[in-house]
């Protein structure tokens, strides 16, 4: 590390930025998040619209 | 002592400054004269087309290897490979004490050269011949035959526009040994690569050196030991990361917020439901929902939605599984898991329940699933340590891809090609 400082610094800058990111649960890709849902979707669930109640489901098996 | 003689071509003057001088060129009309006749008899007069001026002037003196030496003759020499002529500049230089030593310079590539003291042995590197003088090997890089284009000023041997030598040369960077033939005599001599700028400080030469170009044979590579020291420094680092992914491993609070068994039947029941109200503590984290079913040749979909009680922001996803297992002329077989899980990026802390809607086949057939749903708060990611161990590998990768790339540019201009061959046949 001491001939390289530079790539040190990197690899020392990539260890606790991959530290924060596992330990924080960040990621590449988003969940879709719905804003403002009302309390009345705990005593009434199926009134809840899902994104992906379209979803196409596989129905495969050899 | 200086001797001043009239040249009997031109009837310049010719000044002789060493007692060892056996050739000497008219710096007026280039003639080679006979430095040992005293009416200085013509060898060979100039027909070349070019005149050719030294970078380092004639009578220029400079500091080399702790001698004050003098350049007093200078040539050019040529090869020919390929049907393309290269060439370059030879400087004899000469110190009272220590003897002769050379000068070369290529496309602004010097080399400090001084003849061997003893033979080198004749050895092999791999496939190609080579030497070993000094304990050190030196590789055949190529062989040619060279001509001498042109002369200027004294020589302590006979030396003539058009004389030819074989010449092999041997490289182990920064070093290199050359063999010259010519009749049965062979002489060898050791040349180290040197700046250009050294050379300009030692002469006291005024501007700057003309910049190298291309890569020489023994030009040192600028990433040796990078490449060993780079591997060292991201061994260092691998170690410094596995024990940083065993520490978040530890720390990581991976805290079972919600677990419950529930059973979903098809029919005209609405599916969907919602589980009590839990509690996501500490730090934003990921948050991971494990299904766990008892499926069997069958596939379900879960429609989720973790919900913020006090917010009302929910996180929309869903994750299907399936199972099918059987056997066939090849045996037994499954296809996909009875479990699956999904991870929720950086959920905070808060209040939320899961809103949960199954979904199996519709095929009028009555289907029954348990299934167990777990939610874990806070269970690392470690995606992210397997991008930070690729990151790590760049700079190793880099520095070896150069390094190597070098080494092919070198090899290139030898007898033997390239290490690797341009796959756009490009002939540089």
């Amino acid at each position: 590390m001491f001939r390289h400082p530079l790539f040190g610094l990197y690899g020392l800058l990539l260890i606790g930025a991959s530290s924060v990111a596992s330990y924080r649960g960040f990621s590449f890709t988003d969940v879709n998040t719905v804003q403002g849902v009302p309390k009345s979707v705990r005593d009434n669930p199926g009134v809840y619209r899902a994104i992906y109640s379209s979803y196409h489901r596989y129905s495969g098996g050899k | 002592m200086v001797r001043t003689l009239e040249c009997p071509n031109c009837g310049g003057t010719v000044e002789l400054k060493y007692e060892r001088t056996i050739n000497a060129v008219c710096i007026q009309c280039l003639s080679v004269l006979d430095a040992t006749n005293p009416s200085l008899q013509i060898l060979q007069k100039f027909e070349g087309a070019k005149r050719y001026q030294p970078k380092i002037p004639l009578g220029t003196r400079g500091k080399l290897q702790g001698g004050q030496y003098e350049a007093i003759g200078f040539q050019i020499r040529q090869i020919e490979v390929d049907g393309v002529t290269y060439e370059w500049s030879e400087y004899l230089l000469h110190n009272p004490y220590k003897g002769y030593r050379y000068l070369t310079e290529y496309n602004g590539h010097w080399n400090d050269i001084r003849t061997l003291r003893a033979l080198p042995v004749a050895s092999s590197k791999g496939s190609k011949p080579s030497v070993i003088y000094g304990g050190k090997t030196y590789t055949h890089f190529q062989s040619a035959s060279a001509v001498t284009a042109f002369v200027m000023g004294e020589f302590p041997w006979q030396v003539r526009v058009g004389d030819s030598v074989d010449i092999k040369d041997y490289v182990a960077a920064p070093e290199s040994i050359s063999s010259e033939e010519t009749e049965g005599e062979v002489v060898w001599s050791i040349g180290r690569y040197t700046n250009g700028a050294e050379i300009w400080k030692a002469f006291g030469l005024k501007d700057s050196p003309p910049a190298a170009i291309g890569i020489y044979s023994n030009q040192p590579s600028p990433y040796t030991g990078r490449i060993a020291s780079s591997w060292m420094t991201f061994t260092l680092l691998s170690l410094l990361l596995l024990l940083t992914v065993i520490g978040v491993a530890i720390v990581s609070p991976r805290d079972q917020a919600f677990r419950q068994t529930y059973t979903f039947s098809t029919g005209n029941t609405e599916p969907s439901f919602v589980t009590p109200v839990f509690a996501l503590k500490g730090a934003q984290a990921s948050l991971q929902v494990q299904l766990k079913t008892d499926l069997s040749n069958d596939w379900a979909y879960f429609g989720l939605a973790l919900i913020n009680d006090d917010t009302g922001t929910a996180y929309d996803f869903g994750k299907q599984v399936s199972f099918y297992a059987g056997s066939d002329s090849d045996g037994a077989w499954t296809e996909g898991n009875r479990s699956g899980s999904v991870s929720i990026p950086a959920v905070p802390a808060g209040r939320y329940y899961l809103r949960v809607e199954p979904e199996m086949e519709k095929d009028g057939r009555p289907r029954r699933m348990r299934y167990e749903l777990t939610l874990q708060h806070g269970a690392p990611s470690y995606f992210w340590f397997v991008l930070g161990f690729l990151g790590l590998l760049i700079p190793p990768v880099v520095t070896s891809i150069r390094a190597f790339s070098f080494e092919n540019r070198r090899w290139a201009e030898s007898d033997y090609g390239a290490l690797v061959q341009s796959s756009s046949g490009e002939d540089d």
